[in-house]
C-alpha cells in the first residue's frame, strides 16, 4: 500500500469518525460530500484517462480534485479569498517547479521525504503562509501540481519534445491528490498548534460548533 | 510595501526555475565508498547515506557508517545469505517470484499461465558517451535502445513484455514522480515484475567492463530502495536475480546497492531498478548484456525451463521455494505492520489535536461509533450528558 492510498484511507476514517467535521465545515463540505469525493478519487483513478492532445487527464487523480477546487472557489467567502487561493496556486506551482530543479534528482540524496510528499507540503506551507485558509491550501496544493506539470510540459513542447503530460496519472496516489490533502492537514495541524501556543487552550466548542463536550480539562 | 514584496517574491519564484534549468541535470556527484581499512569498495553516481547497505559481487554485506562529502566508509557486516539456486543444476523448473503478492505456485502452473513483464525508463535522457556522443540527450536517450533490446531478448524467452517508451523529462527530482504515473499505468496489466531501466554515471568505465560467455559485455548493478514497505521483498527479489546470474553468468551482476529512496518500488514487490553499465562505457557492450540478463530475469521469475516441458521438483527445490516465499511474506507483513502502526499513531495524534484532549476524542469517536453501528457499539446518549 502506497502513501497515497494510506492518506486516502486515513482521510476516510477521519471523516467517518467525525474528527474532520470542523475542517469540512470550513471547506463548506458535508461529511457525505467529502466521503463521495474520496470514493470518486479512488474509483476515478482506475478509469481510463481523458486524452486532450498531448495532455492526458486522469479522472480520479486530477479531474475530481479540480472539480472540488472549482466548488471551493465558488463557495469562497470573498473575492479576495478567491484571488488569494489562485495566487497561492501559482506560487505553489513555481515552488514545485523550482524544488524539482534544486533538490537532487536522485531519491537517495533526498531528505526524509520523497518528491510526492514534498510537493504536498510545499502547497500546504505556502497556502498557509498566504491565507491561513484550509480552502486555499487545498486549492493551492491541487492546482499547484497541475500548473507545474503543465508548465513543465509546455517548456518541453517548446523545445520540440512531444512528451505527453499525464495530469493526475497515478490516480489516488498522485501528487495532485496528496498535495491537496496534505495541504489541508498541514494547515489544520499548524493552525491548531499555533493557536494553542498563543492562547494556551483549544478552541471552545461554541467557536466552531463542531465539537460538543470537547473542553480541555 | 507588502504588495511590492509579494510581487518580488512571486517574480523570483517564477524566474528562479528558468535560471536553474541551465544546469546539467546529469551532472550528479560520484560517491566513493571504502571499507574500514580504506580499501576502495565501489563508486556510485548516487548519493550515499549512513545506513545504506551494499552486497558486493562476492556476496559480502556492508553497511555505510560514515559519509564525508563524496566519500563514505562502510563496515563489513558479514556474508549475505543468498537464495539457494541449486535447482538450476538439475535444470528444473521453478517459479519463485512470478506470482504477484507473494503467493508461490508450482512451476507447472507458471508454465501454463501468461508471463508478463513491464518496463519503463525514468531517466529518459541517459545515454552512453562513446556511442551516443553525450551522456544526456533530451528526448529519448541511448538508454531506450538498451530497453528495446532487453525487451526483444525477453520476448525471445517467450515472455510478453510491455515497454512503455514514455519520456519523463527533465532529469530532475520530479522524474520519479512522473515515471510513477507510468509505473502505475503499467501495473494495471498485472505484470509479474516491473523493471526501471537506467545506467550509472560513474566516470570509470572499467568498473562495469566484463566478459560474459566470451563476449565483450557490461555488468549490471541492481538498486533497491529501502524507504518503502516493500523494501525487504524487493531486496529478496534482487538477491534472487543475483544468485541466478552468479550461477549462470558469473560476473554479470556487479552488486546490489540498497539505498535510501523509494524508486516507485513501493508499488510492487517485484519491482527492480537495473543499471546497465555507466555513461562512459560503449552502448554496444551494454547491448551485449541484454540477452544474458533477459535469461537471468526469465529464469528467476519463471524457472529454468520456459518451454512447455514440466518437471517434478526435488525436495530441495521445494524447500528453497518455501523459504523464499516465507521470507517474502515476512517482508511484506513487517512493512504492512510498520505502516499500520504509523497510521494509528498519526490518526490518534491528529484526533487529539483536533478535539483538544483524550476525553473529548473518546467522546467524539464513541458518539460516531454509536451512530454508525445503530447503538450496538460506542458511547450511549446518557453518557454524553455527564
Amino acid at each position: 500500500m502506497s502513501i497515497g492510498m494510506i492518506l486516502l484511507l486515513v482521510l476516510g476514517l477521519l471523516i467517518l469518525f467525525g474528527v474532520l467535521q470542523r475542517v469540512l465545515d470550513r471547506m463548506a463540505l458535508t461529511d457525505r460530500q467529502a466521503l463521495l469525493c474520496v470514493a470518486a478519487i479512488f474509483i476515478g483513478g482506475w478509469l481510463p484517462s481523458i486524452p486532450l492532445g498531448l495532455i492526458e487527464l486522469n479522472i480520479g487523480g486530477a479531474l475530481i480534485p479540480f472539480i472540488v477546487c472549482v466548488y471551493l472557489l465558488l463557495h469562497a467567502g470573498t473575492g479576495k479569498e478567491r484571488v488569494r487561493a489562485l495566487v497561492a496556486s501559482v506560487l505553489t506551482a513555481a515552488s514545485i517547479y523550482a524544488l524539482n530543479l534544486v533538490i537532487p534528482s536522485d531519491p537517495l540524496a533526498m531528505p526524509m521525504l520523497d518528491p510526492m510528499i514534498l510537493t504536498g507540503i510545499a502547497g500546504g506551507v505556502i497556502a498557509w503562509l498566504l491565507g491561513r485558509s484550509r480552502r486555499s491550501a487545498f486549492i493551492a496544493g491541487v492546482l499547484g501540481v497541475i500548473i507545474a506539470d503543465i508548465v513543465g510540459g509546455v517548456s518541453l513542447w517548446m523545445k520540440g519534445i512531444n512528451q505527453t503530460v499525464h495530469l493526475g496519472g497515478a490516480g489516488a496516489l498522485d501528487a495532485v491528490v496528496i498535495a491537496g490533502i496534505t495541504g489541508v492537514l498541514m494547515c489544520e495541524l499548524v493552525g491548531e498548534i499555533m493557536e494553542r501556543i498563543q492562547t494556551g487552550r483549544a478552541r471552545a466548542p461554541h467557536e466552531d460548533g463542531a465539537i460538543q463536550g470537547g473542553h480541555r480539562a | 510595501m507588502k504588495k511590492r514584496l509579494f510581487c518580488l517574491l512571486l517574480a523570483l519564484m517564477l524566474l528562479a526555475p528558468a535560471a536553474l534549468a541551465e544546469d546539467d541535470p546529469d551532472d550528479s556527484a560520484v560517491f566513493t565508498v571504502t571499507d574500514e581499512n580504506g580499501a576502495a569498495l565501489f563508486a556510485i553516481s548516487h548519493a550515499v547515506n549512513a545506513g545504506d547497505e551494499y552486497i558486493s559481487r562476492d556476496n559480502a554485506l556492508y553497511r555505510i557508517e560514515q559519509v564525508n562529502g563524496t566519500t563514505a566508509t562502510a563496515i563489513r557486516i558479514g556474508e549475505e545469505t543468498m537464495p539457494d539456486v541449486s535447482w538450476l543444476d538439475a535444470g528444473e523448473a521453478q517459479a519463485v517470484f512470478a506470482q504477484e503478492g507473494g503467493a508461490v505456485q508450482a512451476a507447472s502452473d507458471s508454465t501454463d499461465s501468461k508471463k508478463l513483464i513491464a518496463m519503463y525508463v525514468t531517466h529518459s535522457d541517459e545515454s552512453y558517451v562513446p556511442s551516443d556522443g553525450a551522456q544526456s540527450i533530451e528526448g529519448q536517450g541511448g538508454i531506450y535502445d538498451v530497453a528495446r533490446q532487453f525487451r526483444d531478448a525477453l520476448q525471445a524467452q517467450g515472455i510478453d513484455v510491455i515497454l512503455d517508451e514514455s519520456t519523463h523529462l527533465p532529469h530532475d527530482s520530479g522524474a520519479y514522480r512522473r515515471s510513477r504515473r507510468t509505473a502505475e499505468r503499467l501495473l494495471q496489466n498485472r505484470p509479474d515484475a516491473i523493471i526501471d531501466i537506467h545506467r550509472d554515471g560513474i566516470p570509470n568505465a572499467d568498473e562495469y567492463v566484463a566478459t560474459i560467455d566470451g563476449e565483450n559485455a557490461s555488468q549490471v548493478r541492481l538498486l533497491v530502495g529501502r524507504s518503502n514497505q516493500n523494501s525487504e521483498v524487493n531486496r529478496a527479489f534482487a538477491k534472487e536475480i543475483k544468485a541466478v546470474a552468479d550461477k549462470k553468468y558469473p560476473g554479470l551482476v556487479k552488486d546490489i546497492f540498497i539505498g535510501k529512496g523509494n524508486y516507485n518500488q513501493d508499488l510492487s514487490p517485484n519491482a527492480i531498478l537495473l543499471e546497465f553499465g555507466t555513461h562512459t562505457i560503449s552502448k554496444e557492450r551494454v547491448l551485449n548484456s541484454t540477452d544474458v540478463m533477459a535469461d537471468v530475469v526469465s529464469t528467476t521469475l519463471y524457472g529454468a525451463q520456459t518451454g512447455s516441458a514440466k518437471s517434478t521438483k526435488t525436495e530441495k527445490a521445494e524447500s528453497a521455494e518455501k523459504a523464499s516465499a516465507s521470507a517474502k511474506n515476512k517482508g511484506s507483513m513487517s512493512g504492512i505492520a510498520l505502516l499500520a502502526v504509523l497510521v494509528v499513531v498519526g490518526v490518534i495524534l491528529f484526533a487529539l489535536v483536533q478535539t483538544g484532549g483524550g476525553k473529548a476524542m473518546g467522546n467524539k469517536i464513541g458518539r460516531n461509533l454509536r451512530e454508525m453501528t445503530g447503538g450496538l457499539v460506542g458511547k450511549k446518549k446518557d453518557e454524553d450528558a455527564t
